[in-house]
């Protein structure tokens, strides 16, 4: 038996795969912000020009041995601007996503904010998976990505799209259990047991987020998602419908939310999305996001909370063009189709090195909103900003 | 006196046996060694331009015809950028922007990440034995010339291309690509031959356009496995996004 024992001892880093990986990346950015006459006369965001400095980094770490694997992410980001001694809302959109963590049970995160600086440490992921034949388990603070809308996403409430922000390298992480079941090559579903933590009002207790999520290739061009679930104390249930065309893929999702199932005054939301994605040129990547989500009228309309864009009724065409293999634009424009408020967004990145890039970028409000009720919408400034990016 | 005996030019290519004078058997051979029924490849592409040098590290895991996944491993900036074929469909992953791209059929022929091979190579969607005819042309003083014409039926991106196999070891050195036109367009060279898990196979891979002299791309193969045991969902969209 001892034999047997020593043998199997010695013999096991033949069979055992033991695999790390780190990687990371850092980013400096500075913005030079302009504020809109609306936001300074009716919402009280009494400045004028600011400047807006941040530095951010994430550090991801993996070590899987066989099947059983364990992955982090830590997020570091600190800010200043002599905005935040003002208290002014700008610094929420600079910052977003400036709640990472909705449903943080295990408290990873740490931010202060004094004066004019924010300082934010947050552990966004930190999981132990064990991967099997026809199934997978995972605990621990985890992301969830699934949906198409890189704009607008609203069948996934657990990560929110960054598509409109100078923020990229971010993911939301979510505190509970997962299992992953492949009931064949073609189905998959997700059931997901998360801590569930108020995104708005928060006061002080955690319920839990009972989620399923579906993934079904109904036929080699049709595949099918469904959601439904208990979180944030309503019901909600939707799809997304994807097709995939010989030149093109054309997608759609539709989600419902009740009530709050607690007795309070609340409110029941539908959002629907319509995207059209098309690889047009082997350097031309097209996008058309449009869609409908329905306002929420018991939220602080001051706050940027779980939506975090600034619209009812959308349309948004989000360009990318790579003009040399080191050089790409991005161009996107957003246009809110029932108060006429227009933004637009575009980027140069500019590769500086393998691992090293510079970005330009400038958000710019180009069409004011007439919704007196849309007060978020006046509260986007006009910004110009660079950012160096370094990975490792 | 080995051309009297066997009535033919000799080859030494034993390993095909009595199909030396068969150009399917000449293809099928190179496709087996090369492509095996399945594989795990980690690669080193280096792309070669009079501006700018670009080089990435690639895993490639490759089941059957119909199911691949390349995976960017190094530099940091592009780590994780990951291709999926299944079946016909093909998307590519994009961690830092956590955007799932499908590569509609048209873009096949499109440049991967900016080299001088195609989506089309990188994910082997095409089988040179399945989707060509063969048919032996002049040859060379050191290699079989063989000549794939598409099949009527077979989507393939390349109406013809020229092997040009050694007649030591019955592998392809070289493979030219025709277009619809007749045209040259590029060639791809092997060499550095090594054996791995049995197969036999050319570890260095140079493609070089015809119309631009001064570019070329560089694939150098580290390590190979073939006969992997992938997981049922490897090859899966759920995979594909690391969820």
């Amino acid at each position: 038996m001892k034999l047997l024992f020593i043998a199997f001892i010695l013999s096991a880093p033949a069979f055992a795969q033991f695999e790390h990986d780190l990687s990371g990346n850092i980013e400096a950015q500075g913005r030079h912000s302009q504020n809109n006459e609306a936001s300074r006369e009716e919402l009280f965001q009494d400045w004028n020009r600011d400047d807006f400095y941040l530095m951010y980094g994430n550090l991801n770490g993996k070590a899987s041995y066989n099947n059983i694997r364990l992955e982090s992410n830590w997020f570091a980001r600190h800010s200043k601007s002599s905005l935040y001694e003002g208290g002014f809302l700008a610094t929420q959109a600079y910052t977003f996503p400036n709640r990472l963590v909705v449903r943080d049970m295990f408290r990873m995160q740490h931010i202060k904010q004094e004066d004019d600086y924010k300082t934010e440490s947050i552990l966004n992921k930190l999981l132990l998976g064990v991967d099997f034949e026809e199934s997978r388990f995972v605990f621990g603070r985890m992301y969830i990505n699934y949906g198409l809308g890189e704009i607008f996403n609203p069948i996934n409430p657990f990560n929110q799209p960054t598509g409109l922000t100078a923020i990229s390298q971010v993911a939301q992480g979510n505190d509970g259990g997962s299992v992953t079941y492949f009931a064949s090559d073609k189905h998959t579903v997700d059931l997901y047991v998360l801590g569930d933590k108020s995104i708005n009002n928060y006061d002080g207790s955690i319920d839990r987020t009972i989620w399923v999520h579906g993934e079904v290739q109904a036929t080699e061009d049709l595949n099918i998602d469904y959601v439904f679930g208990d979180d944030q104390k309503r019901y909600k249930g939707g799809g997304q419908v994807s097709y995939q065309f010989e030149e093109a893929m054309l997608f759609s999702q539709i989600f419902y939310q009740s009530h709050t199932t607690h007795d309070e005054i609340s409110q029941n939301f539908w959002d629907a999305l319509l995207g059209y994605d098309e690889q047009l040129t082997n350097k031309w990547h097209l996008r058309l996001e449009t869609g409908y989500q329905k306002k929420n009228r018991f939220q602080n309309p001051l706050v940027f909370g779980d939506r975090f864009l600034p619209t009812e009724y959308f349309v948004a065409l989000a360009n990318q063009y790579e003009i040399h293999p080191l050089i790409e634009i991005n161009g996107t424009i957003i246009n809110d189709v029932k108060t006429g408020f227009t933004y637009f967004i575009t980027k140069g990145i500019f590769s500086l090195g393998s691992n090293v890039e510079a970005e330009v970028f400038a958000f710019l409000p180009v069409a004011k909103g007439s919704d007196p009720e849309n007060i978020s919408q006046k509260l986007v400034t006009t910004d110009v900003g660079m950012a160096l990016r370094a990975f490792f | 006196m080995l051309r009297k005996i066997f009535g033919k030019e000799f080859v030494f290519c034993v390993a095909l046996g009595t199909g030396v004078n068969n150009p399917d058997e000449w293809m099928k051979y190179a496709e087996k060694e090369m492509r095996g029924d399945s594989s795990h490849a980690e690669m080193t592409m280096t792309i070669q331009t009079p501006n700018w040098t670009r080089t990435l590290e690639i895993e490639s895991d490759v089941k059957g015809k119909k199911e691949a996944l390349s995976t960017i491993t190094s530099p940091a900036k592009e780590k994780g950028i990951r291709t999926l074929r299944l079946d016909n469909n093909m998307w590519n992953y994009f961690p830092k922007l956590k955007r799932k791209v499908a590569v509609s059929s048209s873009m096949l022929l499109a440049s991967w990440m900016g080299s001088d091979f195609t989506n089309d190579d990188i994910l082997k969607a095409s089988s040179m034995n399945e989707d060509y005819d063969h048919k032996f042309a002049q040859d060379d003083k050191e290699f079989k010339v063989i000549e794939n014409t598409a099949k009527n039926n077979s989507k393939v991106m390349w109406p013809k291309i020229v092997a040009y196999a050694s007649k030591k070891d019955c592998l392809p050195r070289m493979y030219k690509y025709y277009d619809k036109e007749n045209t040259l367009k590029r060639v791809l060279s092997f060499d550095n031959i090594k054996t791995f898990d049995g197969h036999i196979v050319p570890t260095l891979w140079i493609m070089k356009p015809e119309d631009d002299a001064t570019k070329s791309t560089t694939i150098v193969y580290r390590s190979l496995k073939f006969n992997t045991n992938f997981k049922s969902s490897h090859f899966s969209q759920k995979n594909l996004t690391g969820n």
